[in-house]
């Protein structure tokens, strides 16, 4: 308990941060198990990887078009960078990026603590 | 606002409509103004620029850079010696040969997406590194990839427009279902409009018709030139008639582009 009380008042920021990470990653689980419940297959994997053209993105969801538009332009972006372009709270867009992911619009690497999101154009076509 | 630096794209719903003459006078007009200009010919269906500027041959094409084969500067031809101006103008061609439009429109959703990234990348190449002021893109017309790409790279898309019922009912469609879901910066130019341009009653007549019509500003209003039409598209107005009033009128386009 003591030792508890001397990390919080210590490292206030990091175990802030810390927390941000699980919740984070709770959030992506959330997406997964949506996705799971839309499709009813409970073996569920992402779809295959499908190219992110501008006919595709016609026909998206207004708000799934605007990030997935942000990442066309950015390249290579975390959420807050995508958030930080459509002026949207970031958990919204990292909701977003990881229904792109599991829609196979798009890629997602871990860096450390970060997550980038970004179009797949190797070894196609 | 756009600042110096802006990516415009000239579409339009049917062909015809003029987009290559606005494209090529609207670049020399900025020309005449000292500023840094590219003109890429991204009609890769119908190519016409190559012909307009009397280029035969291009080491490389706009489709070996949008195919990956070539770096963008290889794909420009610097044509700023035949204008007595300041500034500088540099062409991008699309291929007129057969077997490239063939080969172009083959291509499919993978190839098409990496082309988008190309040209979202002209950004950050043309206009940053190159320091070009505007990159203008005369694009196919209606709804297809290689002018949605465009038109996506874009910050603003200027909409050549006829009074033509069907012109002006699928414009208004793509303002709805194209324009707006991009996001994009629209303005209307209205071409080939029929009226009696000489006095100021006809103009005004012609504005207010024209009003009822978009939604969007107007950018500009051409009426229907004989000259136009009789010279074929052998001359630029903006450079060799500067005087004539369409080359006047572009030249208040562009500066109405500068202002924004």
């Amino acid at each position: 308990m003591v030792k508890q009380q001397e990390v919080f008042g210590k490292r206030p920021l990091q175990i802030l941060e810390k927390i941000r990470e699980n919740l984070e990653k709770l959030n992506e689980k959330m997406e997964v198990m949506i996705e799971i419940q839309k499709t009813g297959k409970k073996d569920f994997s992402p779809l295959p990887e499908s190219p992110l053209d501008v006919m595709t993105l016609l026909s998206m969801p207004d708000h799934l078009r605007k990030t997935a538009m942000t990442i066309c332009r950015l390249g290579r972006a975390t959420a807050d960078e995508v958030a930080e372009q459509t002026r949207r709270a970031r958990a919204v867009e990292s909701g977003y990026l990881n229904q792109l992911v599991i829609m196979g619009y798009l890629k997602k690497e871990r860096k450390g603590r970060k997550a980038y999101f970004y179009v797949e154009k190797e070894n196609q076509g | 606002m756009i600042v110096l630096g802006a990516i415009i794209a000239v579409h339009s719903y049917k062909g015809g409509t003029g987009k290559t003459l606005i494209s090529v006078n609207l670049a020399v007009s900025f020309l005449k103004h000292g500023r840094k200009v590219c003109l890429l010919d991204l009609d890769f269906r119908a190519p016409s620029l190559s012909s307009i500027l009397k280029i035969d041959k291009a080491e490389y094409w706009l489709n070996d850079y949008l195919n990956g084969t070539c770096e963008i500067d290889k794909a420009l031809i610097d044509i700023s010696d035949r204008f007595n101006n300041e500034g500088k103008i540099l062409v991008g061609l699309a291929n007129p040969a057969t077997e490239a439009i063939r080969e172009i429109s083959a291509k499919d959703r993978k190839w098409e997406m990496r082309a988008l990234g190309r040209l979202l990348s002209l950004r950050n190449s043309l206009l940053s590194t190159m320091d070009f002021d505007y990159l203008i893109f005369d694009t196919s017309p209606g709804l297809q990839y290689s002018s949605i790409n465009a038109i996506v790279s874009a910050d603003l898309v200027v909409v050549a427009s006829t009074l033509d019922t069907s012109d002006i009912e699928g414009t208004n469609r793509m303002l709805r279902e194209l324009y707006d879901l991009f996001e994009k910066k629209t303005e209307i130019i209205m071409n080939k409009v029929l009226c009696d341009a000489s006095s100021k009653s006809g103009r005004d007549e012609m504005q207010s018709k024209i009003k009822d019509i978009y939604e969007p500003p107007l950018l500009g209003v051409i009426p229907c030139y004989c000259d136009i039409s009789r010279a074929g598209g052998t001359f630029i107005f903006a450079q060799e008639k500067p005087g004539h009033p369409f080359a006047k009128i572009l030249d208040e386009i562009a500066a109405k582009i500068e202002k924004m």
